[in-house]
């Protein structure tokens, strides 16, 4: 019985995890491979199954004049897209969060409860129901097609995930710890920031990676909102696609777009496991 | 409904180590069925851990606990048929008093015959009788703790009743009340009930056993007479009673005297075997009292301050450097800053290396 | 510098947590707040530290309208009964922290901490971090950043309840040494309990509250001595007081078939629905006594506490020695009736032995 649980346990643990890294192991050679490799049957190791080469690389900043994309313009993009929607969304979702969790709102049968949900269930509904009024409204005010107009479709989209975990964060914090602020002095505006704030830092750091996350991987708004004028990379790498797949250039691609990703997770985590952060509010 | 033994039990986080550091000291028990017994200490004297070890949360790195003489040692608390309360009652908001008391019959696929039954007759014991179809939540703190009680108890043959500080949330009038539920549960169903506190009024109240533990170590078993009478080292003459016991740092004179402030205090203790004559006599104050016409063991103090606590009043008075506090009746006239107190010899208690003698 | 309340009421869902509540707390005493949970001290404790604005009545402090001025600037201090520091900051921080926002000297801040660590007995412990320090330790930072400020009113919340039993004995003696120093000239100090000896311990103005209600204000003593009603006798005794439901006849007092003659104090009450009051400790075993069985016997400390029965009444009586019994024994017991209370039917005190009323 035991021995069963133990290997069971493992089982699951290396199929997990062969299932988790073998689609990395995967883009990772075929980024190094050629035409001929990638169609000559399943092969893994370079020198011994293949001939690795830097053509796929290559391609990713070669300038179109030369038949590259060149995908440096949009990588920028994307990271100031990305990082500005999340740190307005953070900020508004913050204080948001903030003033649902200590205060009692009401209108009509409208409660606190209701408006989180509210936030939150633009998130529900499926993206291809908010293009057409985001489209419209950004043609409107003449956005479309700008990194600007990205950034404030991106804010409405990120600021629910940063009003949602904010406002659960905020309820485990001790409003006695508010109270004692105030009572120490400080107007609720100095609670806030002195007080609630530093003592809510992991709940940040995960809002943030979230926000970073869903930003950085969208391509529909991006897809429907831009044309000529501004590219963020997952469009970008989609148009690489043409009449013959280009396996290698599109994985070399794809490692360097999850690259942000990985390096904040391995920042974060350090982070997390040096136990600056678990033990703040018990 | 068994006898628990512990047999060299102990707790340490490094037991391979030539020098293990023990949560627990080592040491063997025997819990009789149907008694009270109550682990009293201050926090973090391994009292939780002891508990955790009888419920199956903790397994003892060395030792055996058995039940009726089977060992239990490695099996998990769910198997161990104990039931258990905590410090806030656990209770199914949204269930009735029923339906809470059922719950763990219906797991368990009970017959509904049956399950009336059972849950009648904790009812009935528990005085919930007349609640079991009101909402749990709408019920009193006690009640609800009463209910996380019977839920435990609705299952036949409960070993044993295991409550960790139970009284915590509960307001001082409705403790009698539950305490007096709890008592009446040990005489009717003769469970076992072990009760961890650090309150020493529950612990004497509720138990007719009290481990007394300090720094993962059992200091003293006992009646709670003996505790309060014969404190075995100053730590329990300190940890009980309230106030603490009255300690005077002195030296041993002849005839099992002790010598405090230029006063020989008669003893009933043999002093003549002593290793040095470094001792500390312990007094309690409930038995310090206004010298009437004693002749001997009197000693004269300049009284502090008179509290008027209501019940009775205490004195604290400065005899020498020491400072003696006594418990006398609330009538009593406390004459003016000079006051002779009497020391009855049979009540002292001589302590060696903090030791009893 | 009195701080004045006039009928404060507060009832924010169907129940009153504070109803029609008002004081005169003058500086320099200590007041404290008698209750059971939920009775309305918190909210109480909360309303005078401006966390919470009443639905009606006056708080006056200094002879200005106290509800006109916002927490942050009414120099008021409090301690929770949870153990409320701030997490991110270390002890020093923490009890620099109201200084640091009033924009006092460094300096100053710096002596003013050490003597507030030094009062409350952490010195040695300022550079700890909160999660580092025990329950009882956590609760001396707290007290500590509220002694700092010098506020002119002082309010703890139940400061002790949730400290180890020995701990809280001895926190509890600090305390009174604290409020005895200088402190207590010139602040207003509230303390909120449920426990009646702690009353009697810090012998203040005690103000019984229940159910959002003040029953009674007065000295410890006479809260003791002169209970105004049976609920108040209730709340003020541990053990709480028996009750016992009796006629006076001829000058008997008359009980499941008891018969003890009425002391003065008792002699002119003949009302139908009289109810004696008699404390646990007013009750002695006597050979020559009434009969009543044991229902059951706790030993706590040097006494033991009997739960005995006769007929329908139940009482309890507390004697002053270990002694053991087993439950339906028959114990013969003696009532001290000349220290007996009377309340009415409606619970009102009727008379007490310490001259309350018909005294």
């Amino acid at each position: 019985m035991n021995k069963l649980y133990i290997f069971l346990k493992y089982f699951f643990i290396v199929v997990w995890t062969v299932f988790v890294v073998a689609p990395f192991l995967w883009a990772l050679t075929t980024s190094f491979k050629d035409f001929q490799s990638v169609n000559g049957g399943v092969t893994y190791i370079p020198w011994v199954d293949f001939e690795p080469n830097l053509e796929g690389w290559k391609v990713l900043v070669k300038s179109p004049a030369k038949g590259g994309v060149d995908i440096i313009e949009p990588y920028f993009n994307s990271l100031f897209v990305t990082c500005t929607a999340s740190l307005i969304s953070i900020i508004l979702g913050t204080l948001s969060a903030y003033a649902l969790s200590r205060y009692t709102f009401k209108a009509g049968f409208v409660k606190n409860n209701d408006i989180t949900f509210f936030f939150i269930s633009q998130r529900i509904m499926p993206p291809i129901v908010l293009s057409i009024p985001f489209f419209l409204f950004l043609s409107s005010i003449n956005l479309l097609d700008s990194l600007t107009g990205l950034i404030v479709v991106y804010i409405v989209l990120l600021m629910p995930i940063a009003v949602w975990i904010m406002v659960d964060f905020f309820n485990k914090v001790p409003r006695e710890i508010d109270e004692t602020a105030l009572i120490d002095g400080c107007n609720p505006y100095q609670a806030f920031l002195k007080v609630v704030l530093p003592n809510s830092i992991p709940g940040l750091i995960v809002a943030g990676m979230f926000c970073i996350i869903f930003g950085w991987i969208d391509f529909f708004f991006a897809f429907i909102l831009t044309f000529t004028e501004v590219q963020l990379l997952p469009v970008k790498i989609v148009a690489l696609n043409s009449s013959v797949t280009p396996w290698w250039s599109l994985s070399a691609s794809a490692l360097v777009s999850v690259a942000p990703l990985i390096i904040v997770a391995f920042i974060v985590e350090r982070y997390l496991s040096k136990g600056n952060l678990s033990g703040a509010i018990k | 409904m068994a006898k628990i033994d512990l047999s060299n039990i102990s707790h340490s986080y490094n037991p391979n180590d030539p020098n293990p550091v023990y949560a627990l000291n080592p040491f063997s028990m025997t819990w009789e069925n149907g008694n009270r017994y109550a682990i009293l200490g201050p926090s973090g004297c391994g009292k939780t851990t002891m508990l955790n070890i009888v419920s199956g949360l903790v397994r003892p790195s060395a030792g055996r606990i058995l039940f009726d003489n089977k060992d239990v040692t490695d099996l998990k608390t769910e198997d161990r048929n104990i039931a258990q309360v905590f410090q806030f009652p656990v209770i199914y908001n949204t269930m009735t008093v029923y339906e809470n008391l059922a719950f763990p019959l219906k797991c368990r696929d009970f017959s509904k015959s049956k399950t009336d039954e059972r849950v009648n007759s904790v009812a009935e014991t528990l005085n919930l009788k007349s609640f079991l179809n009101s909402p749990a939540r709408k019920l009193t703190a006690d009640q609800k703790q009463l209910i996380s009680l019977g839920r435990g108890l609705v299952r036949e043959d409960v070993a044993a009743v295991l409550m960790d500080e139970p009284l915590t949330v509960i307001d001082p009038d409705l403790k009698f009340r539950l305490r007096r539920n709890l008592k009446e549960i040990n005489e009717q169903y003769k469970t076992t009930l072990v009760y961890v506190t650090h309150d020493q009024n529950e612990a004497m109240t509720f138990a007719d056993n009290i481990i007394v533990m300090s720094e993962g170590e059992v200091v003293q078993t006992g009646s709670p007479k003996e505790l309060f009478e014969r404190p075995n080292t100053t730590f329990v003459g300190y940890f009980i009673g309230s106030p603490a016991m009255n300690l005077f740092e002195s030296e041993a004179s002849s005839n099992d005297s002790v010598k405090i402030n230029n006063t020989l205090i008669k003893t009933h203790t043999n002093l003549s075997n002593l290793k040095t004559k470094k001792i500390k006599l312990g007094i309690r104050s409930e038995f310090i009292k206004i010298a009437q016409n004693q002749n001997e063991n009197l000693v004269d103090v300049n009284v502090e301050k008179v509290e008027d606590l209501g019940n009775y009043k205490l004195i604290t008075a400065k005899l020498g450097d020491f400072t003696i506090k006594s418990k006398v009746t609330r009538d009593t006239e406390i004459p003016n800053s000079k006051v002779k107190l009497h020391i009855p010899a049979d009540r002292c208690c001589v302590y060696e290396d903090n030791k009893l003698i | 510098m009195d701080l004045v309340a006039n009928n404060l009421s507060y009832k924010p869902d169907d129940q009153y947590h504070l109803n029609e509540v008002s004081f005169n707390f003058k500086e320099g005493n200590l007041y404290t707040i008698l209750g059971r949970t939920l009775s309305g001290k918190t909210t109480l404790l909360k309303t005078i530290a401006g966390l919470l604005t009443p639905d009606s009545g006056e708080i006056e402090f200094d002879g200005k309208n106290f509800l006109k001025i916002p927490v942050w600037e009414r120099n008021v201090a409090m301690v929770y009964q949870q153990f409320i520091n701030y997490p991110h900051l270390n002890v020093f921080e923490n009890i620099a922290f109201p200084l640091k926002q009033r924009k006092i000297d460094q300096s100053i801040i710096n002596e003013k901490v050490m003597d507030a660590l030094k009062s409350v007995g952490l010195l040695g412990y300022e550079n700890r971090k909160i999660q580092e320090l025990s329950g009882g330790q956590q609760q001396r930072v707290s007290l500590a950043r509220s002694l700092v400020k010098n506020a002119k009113i002082l309010l703890l919340d139940e400061p002790l309840v949730n400290l180890d039993y020995k701990l809280r004995e001895q926190l509890r003696d600090e305390f009174k040494n604290l409020f005895s120093k200088g402190l207590a000239d010139e602040t207003i100090l509230i303390y909120s309990t449920t426990d009646p000896r702690e009353t009697m311990e810090l012998n203040g103005e005690v103000i019984v509250l229940d159910e959002g209600k003040v029953l009674q204000v007065g000295p410890a003593k006479e809260i003791f001595e002169n209970p105004n009603s049976l609920k108040v006798a209730e709340i003020s005794n541990d053990p709480p007081m028996n009750i016992i439901e009796a006629k006076i006849l001829d000058n008997q007092i008359r009980f499941e078939g008891i018969d003890v003659e009425a002391p003065q104090h008792l002699s002119k009450l003949t009302e139908e629905g009289l109810k004696i009051g008699l404390r646990s400790s007013d009750i002695e075993l006597n050979e020559n006594g009434h009969e009543f069985e044991v229902e059951l016997a706790e030993i706590s400390g040097s006494e033991t506490l009997l739960h005995l029965k006769r007929g329908d009444t139940k009482i309890i009586v507390s004697i002053e020695e270990v002694l053991n019994f087993k439950i339906h024994d028959k114990v013969k017991i003696n009532f001290k009736i000349d220290r007996a209370y009377a309340f009415h039917a409606d619970g009102k005190l009727a008379s007490s032995p310490f001259g309350g009323l018909n005294g």
